[in-house]
């Protein structure tokens, strides 16, 4: 990060840091945060992990937050059944059922209320997470699940729409999930935007599975295609959970997620999901760490990407197995789809092993469309756009069938239809 | 049906077939013959129209019009159908999918409406219960996780719901057990029709006990060298293909 980018976080944060709420954040630990990013700079794409990700929409923003109230809010997609909505613009939730659920505790920390245990989360520590320091200096508001012990399945829709542009400022959605031992919980999160702006988004989920629980996470990324969308997920699972992360993304300029996974007590398991569908001059970069940590956890993750266009997408998958994770295992499925003379993949698998007796294994493919496939679906009369459509749809496919709720599923198929202009070649299967 | 004048082909620049010459009129089945390497396979891709395989010289008639000039999918509409060696597996796009929009667009083509969902879907179970097939596979992948032996079930599944006036079936006996190709012998042998051609595409004499052909032609380095009845296939049983291999050179 050049000294001028340093300077100015700093000059921004002083200029706003007394009036940014204390019960989001605590000053002292916003002073604290702004203190650990200026020394550690912001990432540059020098750096391996963040070397596919277009850094440089961060030279002409606006890093101090969005105070807005008022802002039209882009027309929101149907809420899927059994999912209960709470919406935030610009980073402040604007509207949402402010009672409880039973066994379940939804709160804004925007309002002040009972001090809980699960307020107080450590920013993660590590190179790939900087801009979660960001996010934990200039938040505005944070959003509190919490599923308490063996509460009932239920479903929260969580939808963060952009609607300014980066030079007035940047928004900082920012939540955490908790979830008590034997919880079941369905966390539905959507990024979108007003059409036209050009914003900054930099979100940060924390999540934590208690024993037995059991959390199933759909992340939409469809920000405005002028978006900036930047974002850090940490989770730990405790013994037995289940965590079940499944990422779609289709929309902004330039995104980048950061997932952390720590696979902390005996036999949880983690399955990571990803699609990503990019065009004309997006980037989207997604880096990703399962970190086993205690013995006989086990991580699936599958990635589907196609790049069209001038468009780049990556994904770095890294399972790291650490001593005491005896008996672990990893499954990695990376596959990228060319879509044209001059769209990017890049595929990075990634194992550290420092045990023995895991199982772990990877693969990795990137290339065009299957021209045998492709003339299959000719020789039965299928026109050639169809069949490149069709053939599209099921390679992400993959990762979309992995979602449970049909209503949702059929959304994000629309979406992603819709995404590849394919809405009226594939009507059939809408 | 079928008329094909002087056909050369290359694959990869090198010619496969060099000079062939066959006609299958309307209502006659048509099995092609011939050792490893002669052009079989060329020729029935070269008819579907698969890229990569260039016609050089020579013309192909089907129905009176000129097949060569028509893409692939509009082959396939207007009724030539290619029963794969090795059908390709599609994961994500399922079976019964892609047998309701290979109908449609064949139906477009004929300027008819789409198929009416109930219509289809009686039409193609009781094309299914004909290949014994389990109705489980609808919602399955385009081949996907199939044995071999289902595999080629499907393709003549297919060809059995699309009905083709000319369908080609490339080495479809390969890789089935005995009472495998008794049901796909007796699935193509319901397609048989005065107004219906079938070029098989075989080894082995074995397919054709089962399903009678009307000629067998032999194909030896890209030229068909020797045609019959299927008095021929039984004598290439008994004597190999190498008399007719030095016959030709």
């Amino acid at each position: 990060m050049s000294p001028a980018m340093t300077e100015q976080i700093r000059k921004e944060y002083g200029a706003v840091h007394a009036a940014l709420p204390a019960s989001v954040i605590e000053p002292a630990r916003r002073d604290e945060a702004i203190e650990r990013l200026c020394a550690q700079g912001l990432p540059t794409t020098r750096e391996e992990n963040w070397r596919y990700t277009n850094l440089r929409v961060l030279e002409h923003a606006r890093f101090a937050p969005l105070e807005t109230q008022g802002q039209a809010v882009p027309p929101l997609p149907e809420a899927p059944p059994g999912f209960v909505r709470y919406v935030f613009v610009d980073g402040l939730l604007r509207s949402g059922a402010a009672a409880s659920h039973p066994g379940l505790t939804v709160r804004s920390l925007r309002t002040p209320g009972p001090s809980s245990s699960a307020t107080w989360c450590p920013c993660p520590d590590f190179p790939e997470a900087r801009l979660a320091l960001l996010n934990e200096a200039f938040a505005t508001d944070a959003l509190l699940i919490e599923a308490h012990a063996n509460a009932a399945p239920a479903g929260i829709e969580l939808v963060f729409a952009a609607t300014a542009g980066a030079q007035a400022g940047a928004s900082y959605p920012r939540v955490r999930v908790v979830l008590e031992a034997g919880a079941e919980l369905t966390v539905l999160e959507r990024h979108m935007g007003a059409p036209e702006a050009a914003s900054l988004v930099n979100s940060t989920v924390r999540a934590d599975v208690g024993e037995n629980a059991r959390l199933t996470h759909y992340r939409l990324q469809q920000c405005a295609p002028r978006t900036a969308w930047f974002d850090t997920l940490t989770a730990q699972l405790a013994a037995q959970a289940r965590y079940h992360l499944l990422t779609v993304g289709t929309g902004a300029l330039t995104a980048r997620s950061t997932v952390h996974v720590r696979l902390a007590g005996a036999g949880a398991e983690l399955a990571l999901s990803a699609a990503a569908l990019a065009d004309h001059q997006q980037s989207h970069d997604m880096y990703a760490l399962s970190e086993h940590v205690a013995p006989n956890t086990r991580t699936t993750e599958t990635f589907r990407g196609i790049a069209s266009g001038r468009a780049r997408v990556a994904f770095n998958g890294k399972i790291a197995v650490r001593e005491r994770a005896g008996g672990s295992d990893s499954r990695q499925s990376l596959r990228g789809l060319l879509d044209g003379p001059q769209a990017e993949i890049d595929l990075r698998p990634q194992l550290e092993i420092y045990t023995d007796e895991v199982r772990c294994s990877h693969g990795a493919t990137a290339g065009k469309l299957d021209q045998n496939m492709l003339f299959y679906l000719l020789s039965r009369g299928i026109a050639p756009q169809t069949a490149q459509h069709l053939l599209k749809w099921a390679f992400l496919e993959d990762v979309v069938a992995r979602i449970e709720r049909t209503e949702l599923r059929r959304q994000i198929e629309r979406d992603l239809a819709s995404q590849m202009s394919a809405a009226a070649t594939l009507k059939e299967l809408l | 049906m079928l008329k094909i004048e002087n056909l050369h082909a290359t694959v990869d620049g090198k010619e496969i077939l060099k000079g062939l010459e066959l006609e299958v009129p309307a209502g006659e089945v048509h099995a092609v013959m011939g050792p490893n390497g002669s052009g079989k396979s060329t020729l029935a891709y070269v008819l579907a129209g698969r890229p990569g395989y260039a016609v050089t010289a020579g013309r192909i008639s089907f129905q009176g019009q000129d097949l060569l000039a028509l893409s692939p999918e509009e082959r396939a509409r207007a009724g030539v159908f290619l029963g794969f060696q090795y059908p390709v597996e599609i994961p994500g796009v399922n079976n019964v999918y892609l047998l309701k929009a290979a109908i449609n667009a064949a139906r477009k083509q004929r300027g008819e409406p789409e198929v009416d969902a109930f219509e289809f879907l009686t039409l193609v179970r009781e094309k299914m219960r004909l290949m014994r097939m389990d109705e489980s596979m609808l919602s399955r992948g385009v081949n996907e996780g199939f044995s071999g032996g289902e595999k080629k079930r499907n393709e003549i599944l297919q060809m059995l719901v699309l009905e083709p006036r000319l369908a080609v079936l490339d080495e479809t006996d390969s890789g089935l057990d005995i009472d495998a190709l008794k049901i796909v012998a007796h699935g193509v042998n319901t397609l048989r029709a005065p107004e219906r051609s079938l070029v098989l595409v075989t080894h082995y004499q074995r397919l054709l006990e089962h399903i009678v052909p009307d000629r067998v032609h032999v194909l030896v380095n890209g030229c068909i060298v020797r045609s019959g009845d299927r008095t021929l296939a039984l004598e290439l049983e008994r004597r190999g293909y190498d008399w007719l291999i030095s016959e030709a050179a």
